[in-house]
């Protein structure tokens, strides 16, 4: 194993986000904090209470997911995207990097940069609802399974995509609305059916409503359920990454 | 018998509408500065694409220092170095900091000074500080360079490396390259230039359409494949047909009918005796000695290496 090379990757892709922080994490947190602020406290007074959680508290952990979707898939998504059209992917194809070590490296790093600005969130947001969590280990869970399949995906799409307009595809068209019709700021116990039902179709449900169990200790289905399912994608779209680096599909000619 | 430092056997490369490799069989020794000469499109960049590991051959081996470059990729990447010949940099890292990561990915761990070496081999220490998009062309070329060298490969594969670069500095780049190839390094070059290949190469192969059309030393291809000429500037156009004597020793006379050119193969009193029966005065004479520019053009009948 390439330990060096593993670590010098991961290094170089948290440094690279981390170089641009107005734009990782500044612009993320403060979009996030006046979701926040729009939503729980001008529009919160109409819905009071969620299951006898205050709507403010109740939207927190859909806030915090959305926040580490977007930015562990963005990061994977930019950073192998760039690296494919500015011609450095050569850099990490000519090196003794293995598709494990290029998958590890990519991925981790996607899952620090979702975490830390999902944290950041969170922090806010605990500022005016309190800082207190009722299950600190499914939340730990839910948030470093979510970002990494978010990383994978993002890798997929960049890999897959030869243009820009192919790379915003799939965050415009699946992941925003699929996560705001997620559970982010509502219960789905409070839509009519069919959208009830329709909505339990979402898997980004079941991962903001694991978040929300690990956080406010109430969810309106099982975070088992959600656990398994995270798992079941994660591993799906690793092992797909993982071939897609073997076989160099659209990197090696 | 060593182990050669890479040698390919049939390499094919297909494309759907095209074979950029038709077969491709090539030994280079340890040590040696080999230069591949080929005109565009002629199968050199997949080639070395293939034995880097970029592309990926339809049939055929490569191996580096025996290491194969399939089943054996990890092992035969970490003796290898690729200058590509499009230029490629991360607007968000400075030329230090990408020569450290270029280091790691190899696993070497960092060493500044041999950063700060390679850069000062490049003409790069005034820049090492700033971020790659400060760079001009050339310096971003020689980047590229030193992002190659950095971990010390046994193979270095230089793409064009001294496509827009300044005739001094490409000049310092050659006596870097033959300082590498003093410490043991294997250089396998492309260029357009061709008596850069002239200068560095210790052979000399040259593709076509895929195929390898001749691989030898360059003054055996210059004595097989180029010719010495002489020219023999008249004091008046020539009045009269060109003898036959010239003629049959492959003399033209020019559109101006002042100069005489003679290819010399061997004895050149022939030629001269030839030259001095002529009715006129001969002002000026002059050789050309055989280069590889006409060596290449024989070989593939085309434009640009």
């Amino acid at each position: 194993m390439n330990r060096i090379g593993f670590k010098t990757l991961l290094v170089k892709e948290t440094r690279r986000f981390l170089k641009v922080p107005g734009q990782t994490i500044a612009q993320p947190v403060i979009t996030t904090a006046l979701y926040f602020l729009v939503f729980g406290f001008a529009l919160g007074g109409m819905v009071r209470e969620v299951d006898g959680v205050s709507y403010v508290r109740f939207i927190v952990p859909g806030l915090v997911m959305l926040s580490l979707i977007q930015n562990a898939f963005l990061n994977t998504a930019s950073s192998m995207f760039i690296a494919k059209m500015q011609g450095t992917i050569v850099d990490l194809l000519v090196a003794p990097l293995s598709p494990g070590e290029l998958l590890g490296a990519f991925t981790l790093a996607a899952v620090v940069r979702g975490v830390l600005v999902a944290g950041i969130v969170w922090l806010v947001a605990a500022l005016f609802t309190g800082f207190g969590v009722a299950h600190p280990g499914w939340v730990i869970a839910f948030a470093l399974l979510v970002a990494a399949e978010f990383a994978f995906f993002g890798l997929i799409v960049a890999i897959w995509s030869d243009k820009f307009e192919q790379l915003n595809l799939i965050p415009t068209f699946v992941i925003t609305p699929l996560t705001f019709l997620g559970g982010v700021f509502y219960s789905a116990r409070m839509l009519p059916e069919p959208w009830s039902a329709i909505t339990r179709l979402n898997p980004i449900l079941y991962m903001v409503e694991g978040l929300r169990y690990g956080m406010l200790g109430r969810s309106d289905v099982s975070p088992w359920l959600g656990l398994g399912l995270t798992l079941a994608l994660s591993a799906v779209s690793g092992a797909v990454v993982w071939v897609m680096l073997a076989r160099g599909y659209k990197l090696r000619a | 018998m060593p182990t050669p430092a890479v040698e390919t056997d049939a390499l094919v490369k297909k494309y759907p509408k095209v074979e950029a490799l038709g077969g491709v069989s090539l030994s280079i020794e340890p040590g040696e500065i080999f230069a591949l000469l080929g005109p565009n499109g002629a199968g050199k960049t997949t080639w070395i694409s293939i034995v880097c590991g970029l592309t990926t051959a339809t049939a055929g081996t490569a191996r580096v220092y025996g290491h194969d470059v399939v089943g054996d990729a990890m092992a035969a990447r970490r003796i290898v170095g690729l200058v590509p010949q499009e230029i490629n940099f991360d607007p968000f890292f400075t030329p230090r900091e990408v020569l450290r990561f270029q280091m790691g990915y190899f696993g070497v761990p960092p060493s500044e000074a041999r950063i700060d070496e390679l850069l000062a081999a490049m003409a790069l220490s005034g820049k090492a500080d700033v971020t790659s998009r400060e760079l001009s062309g050339g310096m971003r070329r020689r980047l590229l360079i030193a992002k190659a060298l950095v971990h010390r490969p046994r193979v270095a594969f230089l793409d064009e490396p001294t496509a827009g670069v300044d005739i001094a500095l490409r000049k310092d780049l050659w006596a870097y390259v033959r300082r590498l190839r003093a410490e043991g390094t294997t250089i396998v070059l492309t260029t357009h230039y061709l008596e850069e290949a002239e200068e560095l190469a210790d052979r000399v192969a040259v593709i076509d359409r895929g195929k390898l059309i001749a691989v030898d030393k360059p003054d055996v291809l210059l004595k097989k494949h180029g010719n010495k000429r002489a020219y023999f500037r008249l004091a008046e156009p020539l009045a009269v047909p060109l003898p036959d004597k010239l003629r049959a020793l492959g003399a033209t006379l020019d559109d101006a009918r002042t100069t005489v050119s003679c290819p010399i193969e061997g004895d050149a009193s022939d030629v001269l005796a030839a030259v001095a029966a002529l009715p006129d005065r001969v002002l000026d004479m002059r050789t050309e000695q055989p280069s590889l520019e006409q060596v290449f053009l024989a070989l593939t009948h085309s434009g640009s290496p």
